[in-house]
């Protein structure tokens, strides 16, 4: 049998058995579609905790009497350490025109202050590869030791939360997911048991007029890859539309902005079409085994 | 005496047996000549279609060996068993179509399974469909037809790969009078063109008076 006399029946039977077929698809779709929206919260999740922990930065304030021809070779000391990934120099003056900046209109109450009353510091952003709360404090205390600074300061107590926070929700997601992957492979295994045996008819008329396993079977696997196919495509696809309508309010609201909502990468977006075409084809073999005995 | 060259069936001290309890028959020796047309009869439950589901490997004996068409079914592999089908037509009492099928695409569908070209199968399957006088009805499904028409549907798709041997299995079973006697008149057409026909019945008015031979299953038992 030639493969395109096994496509020419694949596509005979999904014409004859359409309603069937339907709904099968529509369950490998609905299956697929509420895995991935975990996996596209999961993603969004990780991508936040991410983009949270890039912008997180050290702040070590240097003494009042710190001499200025120190801060170079201050900032050489900074920037040579494994973990900084960007180091920039705030002069007393700079922190003075930021706190005027902040004050916007109630600036007046800086009247007569002197500019040089804020304490020199750097502003240290961590390489995102060290970003670990254990790592973090670890830098901060090293630096902390150094006799030109007074005080580092970092979003300790935020990073505590963010960090059990996202362990939390992680945990949920990746739990939540997985008993999702096992219903939906339950569910999209049983429906096609029962197509394949709605069709037992049919399996034994072939096997009668004397068809080999492959003849009766080729036909089911080309059906069963184009379900897992078309489900989990469309689940993606509503899926990515979802993504795009969310990305639309995040451009119009200002409470959204700035969160920078991602797609499922592409690799596991194959990995889910890939899967789901796997389960359909394995689930349809399995159905077909006991059907096809002598 | 049949000699075992003409034989195109042969069965050599064939038993079947379910459990100790449930034996269907034991020891059967019995011969059966290429082109020639037998009836198989015996009360319901006796093992008749038991018989012909061995003769075309849907069952396997319990034990004893059987020849069909030259193969020895015992040394038979299961990715064999379809090649032996293609020369056996089988017809059952319930006709056993495709009813999301039409009547064309039933009868082709035995052309399919062997891979015959398309147009070459078309040829095939009007000629056989006029043979059994549906010509007309190609285009249709199972359910619109009359019994009688479902039948000769059943015997189109059976002979339209032109087996060596036509195994009907109560094929008159559901049908009245008339129609029992049109299907019997394609039976002797098959046979009369060389078909060995194994006609398996409990309808004694069917070979009351025949010349041909009959085979009585009784007690698990063959009697000529």
């Amino acid at each position: 049998m030639t493969f395109a006399i096994l496509c020419r029946r694949a596509f005979s039977d999904l014409r004859q058995n359409f309603c069937a077929q339907f709904i099968t698809t529509m369950v490998v779709s609905l299956s697929i579609l509420i895995f991935a929206f975990f996996t596209l919260l999961y993603f969004n999740l990780q991508h936040c905790v991410d983009r949270f922990g890039a912008e997180l930065g050290l702040l070590v304030f240097l003494s009042e009497d710190t001499p200025k021809d120190r801060i170079p070779s201050l900032y050489q000391k900074l920037t040579g350490l494994s973990e900084v990934e960007k180091v920039t120099y705030i002069s007393s003056e700079e922190a003075f025109g930021r706190l005027e900046k902040f004050l916007k209109d109630e600036k007046e109450v800086l009247e007569g202050v002197n500019p040089q009353f804020l304490p020199p510091s750097f502003e240290i952003r961590v390489n995102r590869a060290v970003f670990q709360l254990k790592r973090i404090k670890q830098l901060a205390g090293e630096i902390d030791k150094w006799p030109e600074v007074s005080k580092v300061q970092f979003g300790q107590e935020w990073i505590d939360r963010l960090y059990v926070f996202s362990g939390l929700v992680r945990t949920v997601v990746v739990i939540t997911g997985l008993l999702l992957l096992f219903t939906a492979a339950f569910v999209v295994t049983n429906t096609i048991k029962l197509t394949v045996y709605a069709r037992q008819e049919e399996i034994e008329i072939m096997r009668l007029v004397g068809a080999t396993k492959m003849f009766m079977r080729g036909p089911f696997l080309v059906e069963a890859f184009l379900q897992g196919l078309l489900g989990s495509s469309l689940a993606l696809g509503v899926i990515f539309a979802c993504y795009r309508f969310l990305q639309g309010l995040e451009a119009k609201s200002e409470l959204l902005r700035g969160v920078n909502i991602c797609f499922i990468p592409w690799q596991y977006t194959v990995a889910i079409i890939a899967s789901s075409v796997l389960l359909c084809v394995l689930g349809t073999a399995l159905a077909m085994r006991r059907s096809l005995r002598l | 005496m049949i000699s075992f060259e003409s034989s195109i069936i042969r069965l050599k001290d064939v038993s079947k047996k379910y459990s100790t309890d449930n034996v269907v028959f034991s020891g059967i020796d019995l011969e059966i000549e290429k082109g020639e047309f037998v009836f198989l009869t015996g009360s319901s439950g006796v093992g008749k279609s038991t018989m012909l589901r061995i003769f075309f490997c849907a069952e396997r004996p319990t034990s004893g060996e059987i020849w069909v068409d030259g193969v020895v079914l015992s040394s038979l592999s299961n990715a064999q068993v379809p090649y032996l089908r293609r020369k056996i037509g089988v017809i059952f009492q319930d006709f056993k179509l495709l009813s999301n099928r039409t009547i064309f695409d039933n009868v082709a569908l035995s052309l399919e399974v062997v891979g015959l070209g398309k147009k070459q199968a078309e040829q095939r399957v009007m000629q056989v469909l006029e043979g059994v006088g549906l010509a007309e009805k190609t285009s249709h499904y199972p359910l619109q037809l009359s019994g009688g028409e479902q039948q000769r549907v059943a015997i189109a798709r059976a002979v339209v790969n032109r087996p060596s041997i036509i195994l009907a299995d109560e094929p008159t079973g559901n049908l009245d009078l008339q129609r029992t006697e049109e299907v019997m008149m394609l039976m002797e057409e098959l046979n009369a063109r060389g078909t060995t026909i194994i006609f398996a019945t409990h309808d004694d008015r069917l070979f009351e008076n025949t010349h041909r031979r009959v085979l009585r299953l009784l007690n698990g038992k063959i009697r000529i």
